[in-house]
């Protein structure tokens, strides 16, 4: 992503009295499991097709609201890399990265307030990284959990 | 000066929900506030993997016992969004009735918790009873006192009869006029004034840099509230958000008091304008899977939720993401703790109606 | 600063104090619920044919159904009350009490196993009535 680019819309959007409402994260993984015919992901784990493999991305929406209005900054990165933090212009932007720091192992570069991992007390250590995430729904094909 | 580190929770002094503060004082001064979440945390985002959409619906609904209805309603209204479906007209305005009667339910709980917590034990009593009338209403036309299950994707289960309609709002309004007296406890109390007047003080300014919430900003003096955007059927309504300027525990409390009364008068509004009659209809069934992504904004009594909802054609939801006020408000409260005295932790996080099980969906 | 005499509370305290308690004896006294309150499940196993819908449709999965072993079971502890099967049930066999609920003290399964809250029903499959079974051709012969 263009970091520079980022950042000035950010400003943008702070300077006309914009409110941050959220920074969501989806974890995306290579490819959709409809497109293999299968009617949820657990099945296309368990038809062992292509689903799972491949590295897979994160898509990041910076939500912005102002009295009924309601808009978002997109971005798409790919594993591994980082983003830049909004603490500097919204003051709560700090729980945000700190949390798709913890859940999702992406890392942010210069958040205001960095609570070191302490923000969530999770079983599985990043538990939205596209790996704990296929390894979850590979169980999940290997117990077929309801009868239907 | 030497520092000490008190952990504030998750057994509590002042709500019997697991919140976490690690507080740092030099001497009796708060300097530092670390928090922890995490408790009760039962990982709905990832339990969307294994959970059909059509049943996750109950799941968003037990997000939280106090705002259960606006839960369940958000979650309908993101899939309604996804899946085109028109919502038949009544079934939008009981909606709005049912949110309404919640915030009442919800304020008045506040409160309750907040006099406890200031030590009016009296006072306690006699918002839970006041509140105990409203789950009645509740009982009466969900089925359910706490966990309604009345939101379906496409309407809403139940109807209400319009002479059960006409009969609760004589209900609620009788109970608006008790609670005058209640209120103006909360008002004039030497006491609580005493307690929270001064204390805790967001300033404007503050209030728009940490993107704080609900009553706490109303009571910062800045008019946001997002049924002001019209969604839902409140563009048919006429009201004004509640605004305090003070900024200070007690504005808190006084925006949350009147705004008790405001919702009576919204559901005096909503019933006048809703279309009457037996037998209208109240849901369209969704046809197919939901493919699409949307972003539901809901005021909630604690504040805006924002629910992200993305859908890729299957069974199971690829994303479901709350963010419940609590949350949002959750850089505010830090803010205010720093530098107040140990002894008003308690009356500060309380007066920003922390809800537990909200932040960890 | 706020005048320290003024006690707005008083008037209602002493109110209070010759007033009925707000609240009742429970459990001696019991609040008759509301026609339409959602409670525990009852089920009717003369009407059931077994279909299996509500099993399939329970989302909190409390509901064990075979269609051979023409069985029902229901655990009540599991069941979250949300009325789905009601709602779906052709047959009608199913429906929710507004009693007051039954009061289970514990939740795990007792040393034999048994689940506090779980009721099941078996219907055995009527005998085959041999009075008005066809006569086969060859019979006749
Ligand atoms: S849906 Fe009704 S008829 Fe079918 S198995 Fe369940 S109770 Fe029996
Ligand atoms: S009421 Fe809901 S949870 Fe209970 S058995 Fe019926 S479908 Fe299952």
């Amino acid at each position: 992503m263009d970091t520079t680019a980022f950042l000035a819309r950010v400003e943008e959007y702070h300077r006309d009295g914009w409110r941050l409402a959220l920074i969501n994260v989806t974890t995306v993984l290579p490819a959709a499991p409809a497109a293999h015919g299968a009617q949820t992901a657990v099945e296309a784990a368990a038809v062992g097709a292509a689903p799972l493999d491949g590295p897979g991305v994160f898509e990041i929406a910076w939500g912005f609201a102002r009295g009924g209005e309601f808009k978002t900054i997109r971005e798409q990165i790919e594993q591994g890399q980082s983003v830049p933090s909004i603490s500097e212009f919204f003051g709560a932007a700090f729980l945000y990265e700190n949390e798709i720091r913890e859940l999702f192992g992406i890392n942010v570069t210069g958040m205001g307030v960095d609570l070191k991992g302490q923000l969530y007390k999770t079983a599985t250590r990043v538990p939205f990284s596209h790996g704990a995430v296929k390894a979850r729904l590979a169980a999940l094909a290997a117990s077929a959990v309801k009868p239907s | 000066m030497k520092r000490t580190t008190i952990p504030f929770g998750p057994q509590h002094p002042v709500l019997p929900e697991p919140l976490v503060l690690d507080l740092i004082l030099e001497d009796e001064k708060v300097i530092d506030a670390i928090p922890t979440i995490g408790y009760i945390h039962r990982g709905l985002e990832m339990m969307v993997e294994r959970v059909e959409y059509t049943e996750m619906g109950f799941v968003v609904e037990r997000i939280c016992g106090i705002c259960s209805f606006m839960h369940g309603m958000g979650y309908c209204v993101s899939l309604e969004a996804i899946m085109n479906v028109e919502v038949p007209e009544r079934a939008r305005w009981l909606r709005l009735v049912w949110a309404e009667i919640s915030r009442i339910q919800s304020h008045l709980l506040w409160l309750g918790l907040g006099a406890d917590a200031f030590g009016f034990e009296n006072l306690f009593m006699h918002c839970w009873r006041m509140r105990e009338q409203i789950l009645d209403i509740f009982e009466k036309t969900t089925g359910g006192r706490i966990i309604h299950s009345v939101n379906r994707i496409g309407g809403v289960k139940r109807d209400i009869a319009d002479s059960e309609l006409a009969a609760i709002l004589a209900e609620l309004q009788e109970l608006g006029a008790a609670f005058k007296e209640t209120a103006r406890v909360f008002g004039t109390d030497p006491s609580i004034a005493h307690r929270l007047g001064g204390v805790g003080v967001l300033t404007k300014a503050d209030a728009l840099a940490v993107d704080a919430v609900g009553p706490m900003v109303r009571a910062s003096g800045i008019a946001t509230d997002t049924r002001l955007g019209g969604a839902f059927m409140y563009d048919q309504i006429d009201f004004e958000p509640v605004v305090e300027t003070a900024g200070d525990c007690l504005a808190r409390v006084l925006v949350r008091l009147r705004e008790v009364d405001q919702s009576i008068d919204i559901i005096r509004q909503a019933i006048d304008k809703m279309p009457k009659g037996e037998g209208l209809p109240i849901e369209n069934r969704p046809r197919g899977l939901p493919s699409g992504e949307v972003f539901t904004r809901l005021e909630q009594p604690r504040g805006e939720v924002v629910y992200y909802v993305k859908a890729n054609g299957t069974k199971n939801l690829e994303r479901f993401r709350a963010r419940t006020p609590t949350f949002a408000n959750i850089p505010a409260m830090i803010k205010l703790v720093k530098g107040c005295d140990l002894a008003d932790v308690p009356n500060i996080i309380l007066t920003i109606d922390p809800c537990i099980s909200c932040t960890e969906r | 600063m706020a005048n320290p005499f003024r006690l707005p509370m008083v008037p209602r305290a002493l109110r209070n104090l010759v007033s009925r308690p707000a609240t009742r004896l429970y459990p001696t006294e019991l609040r008759p619920r509301f026609a339409g309150a959602r409670g525990a499940i009852v089920f009717d196993v003369e009407s059931c044919n077994f279909c299996m819908l509500c099993a399939r449709r329970c989302p909190a999965a409390a509901i064990e159904c075979s269609r051979e072993d023409r069985s029902w079971a229901i655990d009540q502890l599991t069941c979250i009350a949300c009325g789905v099967c009601v709602e779906v049930c052709n047959k009608k066999s199913l429906s929710m009490s507004a009693e007051p609920g039954r009061v289970h003290t514990r939740a795990e399964a007792t040393p034999d196993g048994r689940r506090p809250g779980r009721e099941e029903w078996l219907k055995p499959a009527p005998p085959p009535d041999l009075t008005t079974a066809p006569v086969s051709a060859a019979a006749t012969d």
